[in-house]
């Protein structure tokens, strides 16, 4: 078993503009079970990006710990994987070349990372593009690219930092849907970082509101799977659980 | 149709057609300029001989192997000092912009020897080395090295950070994240610093030639003058402007096309 344990987490940091300490977290918990899937959400500025970068190990806390297991995180590593807003796919690898980055960095044979690319390109319906370079797709392409390249990578905690905000709408609730599917399928352990009340409620199982820095609320979303916004968009509970989220996250 | 927009609309379709012919024809009313005003007797033909003279001047100087030969010599010497200072240039560059301690060490140093322009040099060299190869040598390398390093420093710095996060949670090692993460990262600029280099050192070379000369282009123009012959004086700057051409054309625009623009770092 896998979890991930943030317990106490504070980031005081000095801003150079206001000439003062700002502290962007304050004393926040939070337990993941392997599996699971978890949104944090909250209004910009609330702390949600400085959390996951925490997490992923791109900047360190100033007090508290994270914990994987019961092993301390200490810098990024592969047993966090992460999906960019921006995508941050390599241009100058292929997408192939993306993909099978991470077990190629794991030391794999060639022969067997380029296999376990392709596998991953076909769950999202991207192998015929597999010999070209990111600039040459869609955003929303680029983001698939995005999220099976970490996937590819076995990651212990998969971590989302508002993967979907830059693709048109149209494509974001088919993003979110494929990857519903594929945590069905796969069950990997998520942690989902959005300002979209919706999109929160519409993936996880449990729903974390983050406010000025702190854990305001958790809810678990016991909507059924799988999840289709054709159904959901005029479900009751739906729109029950968005509201109550909408009204936490616009208290904060 | 306006027949100016007519004639225009036919450039377009035959260089678009023929891409050869877009590297030529923009020369045609220069040459027709430089005949009719060399025809017109305007200046006394000793003093600016016409494309044809030039054209022939060409003809003998190679027919006597003059020409090769001395062509031969500044394009080793170039691609000599230009492969020393890629090569120390991209290393150090590399250094520089992604240490930050080397960065405070060398940076000022950096600028400081910049403004030191290559002719600048000479006069100490000259003591130094003497009339010679080492001398046009530390010349070129010094010149290439300048445009190389500082490139290569903004292309390093100018990967993207979250580029950097991407391969260390893919648990790409430092070592891995320097060959596949900034150096192609930084190509961009690599290669913007190698078409500096690589024209400034050319520059320096000819200078260089002038004034150290034993053999190469820019002795020939230099000799030239002394024996009065503006035909191979022009013939020489002509020889200059095409390598360049060639080398531009040849080499630099194809690794871009191949690189660059491909991955969409630049606009195509």
């Amino acid at each position: 078993m896998k979890s991930l344990t943030v317990r106490g987490v504070s980031k005081t940091y000095f801003d150079p503009y206001a000439g003062a300490h700002v502290t962007a977290l304050h004393d926040v918990s939070l337990e993941v079970k392997q599996g699971e899937f978890v949104s944090v959400v909250g209004p910009s500025g609330c702390g949600k990006t400085t959390l996951l970068n925490m997490i992923a190990g791109f900047i360190p806390a100033t007090s508290g710990e994270i914990l994987l297991d019961d092993r301390a995180v200490a810098g990024p590593g592969p047993d966090r994987g992460v999906v960019f807003q921006s995508f941050a796919l390599f241009p100058w690898k292929t997408v192939l070349e993306n993909v099978a980055f991470g077990p190629r960095m794991r030391g794999l044979p060639l022969p067997e990372c380029e296999r376990l690319a392709r596998e991953y390109l076909e769950t999202v319906g991207l192998a015929h593009v597999a010999a070209r370079y990111p600039a040459e797709l869609s955003g929303g392409m680029q983001q698939r690219v995005g999220v099976v390249r970490a996937l590819a990578n076995h990651p212990d905690v998969l971590l989302m930092d508002e993967p979907f905000a830059s693709v048109d709408a149209q494509t974001r609730m088919t993003l979110q849907e494929e990857l519903t599917r594929i945590w069905l399928e796969r069950r990997p352990t998520i942690v989902f970082i959005t300002h979209d009340v919706e999109e929160a409620v519409f993936l996880a199982n449990r729903v974390v509101v983050l406010s000025k820095g702190r854990v305001s609320r958790e809810l678990d979303i016991p909507l059924a799977r799988p999840r289709a916004w054709e159904r959901l968009i005029e479900d009751p509970q739906f729109k029950a659980l968005s509201k109550q989220v909408f009204d936490l996250v616009r208290a904060a | 149709m306006n027949p100016l927009l007519k004639a225009l609309s036919l450039y377009v379709r035959w260089t678009r057609r023929w891409p050869v012919l877009a590297s030529v024809l923009p020369f045609v009313p220069v040459l027709l300029l430089w005949a009719i005003v060399a025809e017109a007797r305007i200046f006394p033909r000793a003093f600016l001989p016409g494309p044809i003279d030039v054209v022939m001047s060409f003809g003998s100087l190679v027919y006597k192997g003059i020409l090769p030969e001395y062509l031969e010599d500044s394009v080793v010497r170039l691609a000599l000092g230009a492969a020393a200072g890629v090569a120390l240039g991209i290393p150090l560059g590399v250094l520089v912009g992604m240490s930050a301690r080397a960065h405070r060490a060398l940076w000022p140093i950096l600028l400081f020897f910049q403004a030191i322009g290559d002719i600048a040099w000479l006069p100490i060299l000259l003591i130094w080395f003497g009339f010679g190869l080492t001398t046009m040598t530390f010349v070129i390398v010094y010149t290439v090295l300048f445009p190389v390093v500082l490139n290569t420093v903004l292309g390093v710095r100018s990967v993207p950070i979250v580029l950097h996060r991407a391969a260390q949670s893919l648990g790409a090692s430092r070592p891995r994240i320097l060959l596949e993460v900034v150096l192609p990262g930084a190509l961009p600029n690599i290669v913007t610093g190698l078409r500096n280099g690589l024209g400034y050192g050319w520059r320096a070379l000819i200078a260089a030639e002038m004034i150290v000369g034993t053999s190469g282009v820019g002795f020939l123009m230099f000799d030239a003058r002394r024996a009065g012959s503006v035909v191979e004086i022009l013939l020489g700057m002509v020889v200059l402007g095409l390598l360049w051409y060639v080398v531009d054309g040849w080499m630099l625009v194809p690794l871009e096309k191949k690189t660059v623009e491909r991955w969409g770092l630049v606009a195509r």
